[in-house]
C-alpha cells in the first residue's frame, strides 16, 4: 500500500459552508463533496494509505466497519477515475 | 478621442441639495469614469464588425453599438465617448448608458455588477435577483410602500476591494415598472422609459438610499406553489453565482479570468454572500402575502443583528 495523494496540480477547491467544491483545471468540471465525502476528502493528507484512511474514517464516522470500508473503497475509485488522486 | 462638449456623468439622480455624504473610493471611481463626451469613435475593437445591440471588450476598452449607428466607447481613465449617427435612437441612449455601458465600466474597474434590485434596512442591503420578469423591481416597489427605501433597481454594483466584506454601491438607475407592476404596487407613474420599452419610471414610495452599504442578503426570486423563504447553502451558493445574465458576461470579459481565477472569484462570492430563495406563486391575489413575508424576513434578520450587538 502506498500513501494516497491528491493531484493538486490538476484541480482547485474551496470550502463553502460544510461542503467542498472542486474544479478540474483541464476541463472545468465541478464536483461537490458533502457529509462523509467531504470528511473523507479532508482525511486524505498525502501520508495515509488505504488502511490508515479507513481506520481514520471508522474512528470519525458512525456505522459498521464493513460498510464504512466499502464506502471508502468506492469513493477512492471514483476519485481516481476523475483524475484527482494517485496511490493507495 | 475627441471631447467637444463639456463632460457630464451618467448619474441620473444627482442630489445637490441633500445631506452631505461620504463617498467610497469605488463610488468616486464610477463618477469619474462615467463622464460623457461626444465625438467620433472606432467602429470595432477586434477588427470584426459590431452588429447592432452588441459589444466588444479589448484590454481596457469597451465598445457598444446601440440600434443603428449609435456607438458608446469607454477606455479606462478616459470616460465615455458617444457617437450619434444619423439613425441613432436618442430615446434609448440613457438606457444604454445606465445599463450595459455602466456595467462594463464597473467591470473594467474591478467592480462586480449583478442583475438585482434592492432595498435597505438598518444600514444593510437586501437584494433580489432573478431573470428578467422575475419581479425584482415590483417587489422593491411593494416594499417601498411598506416603508423600505430602494437601494437600486435592476443593477447592483458590488465593491469587492475589502476581502472581509462585500459593499454595495447605491443605485444609479431610476426605478422602472411595467403597467401591471404600477397597478400592483401603487407606485407613482412617471414618464414612459422609451418609445420601445413598455415600462414607466416610478418614484420609490419610501425614497432611496445614496450611500454605500454592506450586502446582507441576496435573495433569488422563484415561482413556487406557496410563499416560502428558505436558505441557500453550500455548493448551491457557488452554482447560483454562475449567473447567466449579461452583467456576468461583461465582468468575465473585462477581468479575463482563467479557470482558476474564475473559480476563486466565484468561491469568494459563494462564501461571503448569504443567500436565500423566495418562492411564491404567480398569483396577483397572493402578492401582498408574499411581500409581507419578505418584509418580515428582512425585519427578523435586522433584529438579530440588533440583539447580537447588545452587550
Amino acid at each position: 500500500m502506498t500513501a494516497i495523494t491528491k493531484l493538486r496540480d490538476r484541480f482547485t477547491e474551496a470550502d463553502i459552508d460544510h461542503e467542498i467544491v472542486i474544479m478540474r483545471l483541464d476541463n472545468g468540471e465541478f464536483f461537490s463533496l458533502s457529509g462523509t465525502a467531504a470528511a473523507t476528502w479532508r482525511l486524505i493528507d498525502g501520508r495515509r494509505d488505504r488502511h490508515a484512511l479507513a481506520a481514520a474514517a471508522n474512528a470519525e464516522f458512525d456505522g459498521s466497519e464493513c460498510e464504512i470500508n466499502a464506502d471508502i473503497d468506492e469513493f477512492l475509485v471514483r476519485l481516481r477515475e476523475t483524475g484527482l488522486l494517485a496511490g493507495g | 478621442m475627441t471631447s467637444p462638449v463639456p463632460n457630464r456623468s451618467i448619474a441620473t439622480d444627482p442630489r445637490p441639495s441633500g445631506p452631505p455624504t461620504v463617498k467610497t473610493l469605488a463610488e468616486r471611481v464610477m463618477v469619474r469614469e462615467t463622464r460623457v463626451a461626444f465625438g467620433p469613435v472606432a467602429k470595432s475593437l477586434s477588427g470584426d464588425p459590431l452588429r447592432p445591440a452588441s459589444w466588444q471588450v479589448l484590454g481596457d476598452e469597451f465598445l457598444l453599438r446601440g440600434e443603428g449607428d449609435h456607438y458608446f466607447h469607454y477606455r479606462l481613465g478616459e470616460g465615455i465617448t458617444i457617437e450619434r449617427g444619423h439613425d441613432a435612437d436618442l430615446s434609448e441612449e440613457a438606457l444604454w448608458l445606465n445599463g450595459t455601458v455602466y456595467a462594463a465600466i464597473a467591470s473594467l474597474n474591478g467592480l462586480l455588477p449583478i442583475h438585482a434590485s434592492a432595498v435597505a434596512l438598518e444600514e444593510h442591503v437586501f437584494a433580489f435577483t432573478g431573470p428578467a420578469g422575475a419581479g425584482k423591481s415590483t417587489l422593491v416597489a411593494a416594499l417601498g410602500d411598506r416603508g423600505l427605501p430602494m437601494f437600486c433597481d435592476d443593477t447592483l454594483v458590488l465593491d469587492l476591494s475589502d476581502p472581509d466584506r462585500i459593499i454595495c454601491l447605491p443605485g444609479h438607475k431610476r426605478m422602472k415598472l411595467t403597467p401591471g407592476a404600477l397597478q400592483l404596487t401603487g407606485a407613482t407613474r412617471e414618464k414612459q422609459v422609451s418609445r420601445t420599452v413598455d415600462k414607466c419610471y416610478a418614484s420609490p414610495q419610501a425614497g432611496d438610499v445614496g450611500v454605500a452599504l454592506p450586502l446582507a442578503r441576496l435573495i433569488f426570486l422563484e415561482v413556487g406553489e406557496r410563499p416560502e423563504i428558505t436558505p441557500i447553502t453550500g455548493s448551491e451558493r457557488f452554482v447560483r453565482m454562475q449567473d447567466d445574465h449579461q452583467t456576468a458576461h461583461l465582468f468575465a470579459a473585462a477581468r479575463q479570468f482563467d479557470r482558476a481565477g474564475s473559480f476563486a472569484h466565484l468561491s469568494r462570492l459563494a462564501r461571503q454572500i448569504v443567500m436565500a430563495r423566495f418562492a411564491r406563486p404567480h398569483d396577483v391575489g397572493r402578492f401582498a402575502a408574499g411581500v409581507a413575508m419578505v418584509e418580515q424576513y428582512i425585519t427578523e434578520v435586522a433584529t438579530e443583528w440588533d440583539q447580537e450587538q447588545q452587550p
